[in-house]
Order: C-alpha cells, then structure tokens, then sequence
C-alpha cells in the first residue's frame, strides 16, 4: 500500500487541542485532507459514511475508546484493511500487547514528536 | 442472683405469702412496697457488682472522649468545606490556564505558518509580535505552579490528618473495608485504561517498536 497524501485521515481524539497539534502537524507533512472525531462511537459513524486512508486514534475516551474502535475497525469487512495507528498515553506493555493483537498498525506513545508521527505513518504504509 | 441473701429472698417470699389472696386487688402502695423489698433484697448484689461497672462505663467514656476529640482533630468539616473545594477549583483554573496558553501559543505558530512570506518585513514583523506572544502565554507555567503547590499542601494537610487518626486509634491495616469494584472501575480493567505513567514506569517509544516486532514475530508463528 503506498503512502497517498491525497487521501482522507481521520484523527480521533476527545481533546480538541490534541486534534489540532495532529492536524497541524500531518499538515506539515504534505496531508491536506483531515477530519476528526471526538470519540470511537463518532468516528466509526464517518468512516461508514465515508472510505479512510489513515485512521489515527487516542485510546482512551467516552464512550467508546479507541481500542474498542479498533476491534470494531477490524471486525467489519468494509472496514477492516483501514490502516490504524494508536496514539496515546497507555504506554503499559499490556496496552501494547493488546492494540497488536487486536490488529493496529503502529503504536505512537505521548508526547511525540513530528518525525515519530512522519516515521510511523511512512512505516505503516511501506509494509 | 446468687449474691442475693437468705434473708432477703425470705422478706420477698412472706410479702409475696402475705398477699397471694388478694385476688387482683393491688394498690400502689403494694407496688411500691414491693419495689422496696426487691431493691432492698438486691442491695448486696448491687454493692458487690457497682465498683466493676463504674470502672467498665468510666472507660468506655474515655474511650469516647478520646476518639471524640481524634475526631475534632481531623477537622473533617473544614476539609470537606474547605479544603478539598479550594484544591478543585486550583485543579480547574490550572486545566483553564494551560489550555489558554496552548491555544494562544497554537494560534501564534498557525498564524506563522501560514502567513505570506513574499513580504519579508512584514512576515518579520508578524514573526516577531507572534513570538512575544508565545513568550507571554509561556507565564501560565509560573501560576500553575504556584497553584499547584496549594493543591499539594491541601494533600499533605489532609494526609497527616487522616494518618494521625489511623494512629491513635490503633487502625490495622487488616481492618480496612474491602474495596467493591465500581462500575467506572471494571470500564477500566475491561478497556485496559491505565493513563499516562510516570518516568521510567511505562514504556518508552523504543520500547513499543521493539515490542511490536516481537508480538508480531509471535503472532506470525501461530500461522507458521
């Protein structure tokens, strides 16, 4: 799958200035077509609405969390090859352990930088 | 009972002979005669036991006084009044403070970022307003700090109360209550929420990327 900066990112996340470093900062790297959501139960409403290249998603929010999201993601067939990346601060191996098995694509830990968030899109996309 | 004497036990035995006959007809004197032959025929017993009893009620009402003043010196009504209202409301203008200075310093890097450059004094000169700007919200770190260090003398305050009161009334671990799980509890444990972890307790970036690849690794044997 190559690395499209045309295509649709959403970014999920319950802290609205979170979304706005991300979009900022996915700005800087080329993408130019964001939107975002403030929880799992919203997002997963838009990406039936609408086909996502990238989903990136914080874990912990109400009243869906984002690794609830991702199972859900994953467990639809008209969803399920979305790539997603975990952006959070449940830096626990479990949470890890358990993102991977429930089949995310990379796992960002914050606070980040913009070249972790560039390294990891870049990887998901390269695999 | 048994301290009770022959003597008396006979008193009440021939008032009771005396007036087995009566048929109903009891009088208040009658009651109040009796009364006094079972008090009296009591007396000894009373006597023996009285000392033991008061020295029992003299220390149960020491204990009181003493847990009563264990008590007063939780302040409890001051802390729930007072104390932990005053550490919320820092908490909330510390979150209020820290989200104005970011949206002000994002707003000055937006603003930077998509100003026109073909115009290079101006640019300089947005730069440059924008940057004071950015210096300016940066002040909220010496407030909230200085908030922050109320919140923590709330905590401490709090702390030595409700350990001085363990203490003195000899509270042992093995006596606390066991905790039900909450419903906000079991959310947590289920959707593994743990929230950000201090320095040196998670795991690092390195460390998710090195983890990735081996539960990847594992979970590409299971297909082996």
């Amino acid at each position: 799958m190559a690395l499209d900066l045309q295509m649709p990112v959403l970014v999920v996340d319950d802290y609205k200035t979170m979304i706005r470093i991300i979009r900022n900062l996915l700005k800087q790297l080329g993408f130019e077509d964001i939107d975002d959501a403030a929880d799992g139960t919203e997002a997963l409403e838009k990406m039936k609405q609408r086909r996502y290249g990238l989903v990136i998603s914080d874990w912990n929010m109400e009243p869906m969390t984002g690794y609830e999201l991702l199972k859900q993601v994953r467990s639809d067939s008209g969803l399920s090859k979305t790539p997603f990346i975990m952006v959070t601060a449940e830096s626990k191996t479990e949470n890890v352990i358990a993102a991977k098995k429930a089949g995310v694509n990379n796992y960002i830990v914050k606070p980040f930088n913009a070249q972790t968030l560039k390294g990891k899109i870049e990887a998901v996309f390269s695999d | 009972m048994a301290n009770m004497k022959q003597e008396n036990v006979a008193r009440v035995i021939d008032f009771l002979e005396q007036n087995k006959n009566r048929d109903g007809e009891v009088s208040l004197t009658d009651v109040m005669h009796l009364a006094e032959v079972m008090s009296g025929s009591m007396h000894d017993f009373l006597t023996a036991v009285q000392p033991a009893v008061t020295e029992e009620l003299t220390l149960i009402g020491k204990e009181i006084s003493r847990m009563k003043d264990e008590i007063s010196q939780l302040r409890a009504n001051d802390m729930t009044g007072n104390k932990i209202p005053d550490a919320g409301r820092e908490l909330d203008a510390i979150v209020e403070a820290t989200e104005d200075a970011t949206n002000t310093i994002m707003e000055a890097a937006e603003e930077i970022m998509g100003a026109d450059t073909s115009d290079a004094e101006a640019y300089q000169e947005l730069v440059s307003n924008k940057m004071i700007s950015i210096f300016e919200a940066c002040t909220f770190q010496d407030i909230t700090g200085q908030r922050i260090s109320k919140v923590v003398t709330t905590l401490n305050y709090i702390d030595e109360r409700v350990s001085s009161f363990i203490e003195h009334l000899r509270i042992p671990e093995e006596l606390d209550a066991a905790i039900e799980e909450s419903e906000e509890d079991r959310r947590k444990r289920e959707l593994i929420l743990h929230g950000p972890q201090h320095t040196g307790e998670g795991v690092s970036q390195d460390d998710i990327d090195a983890l990735l690849t081996d539960v990847q690794a594992d979970i590409d044997k299971l297909f082996d």
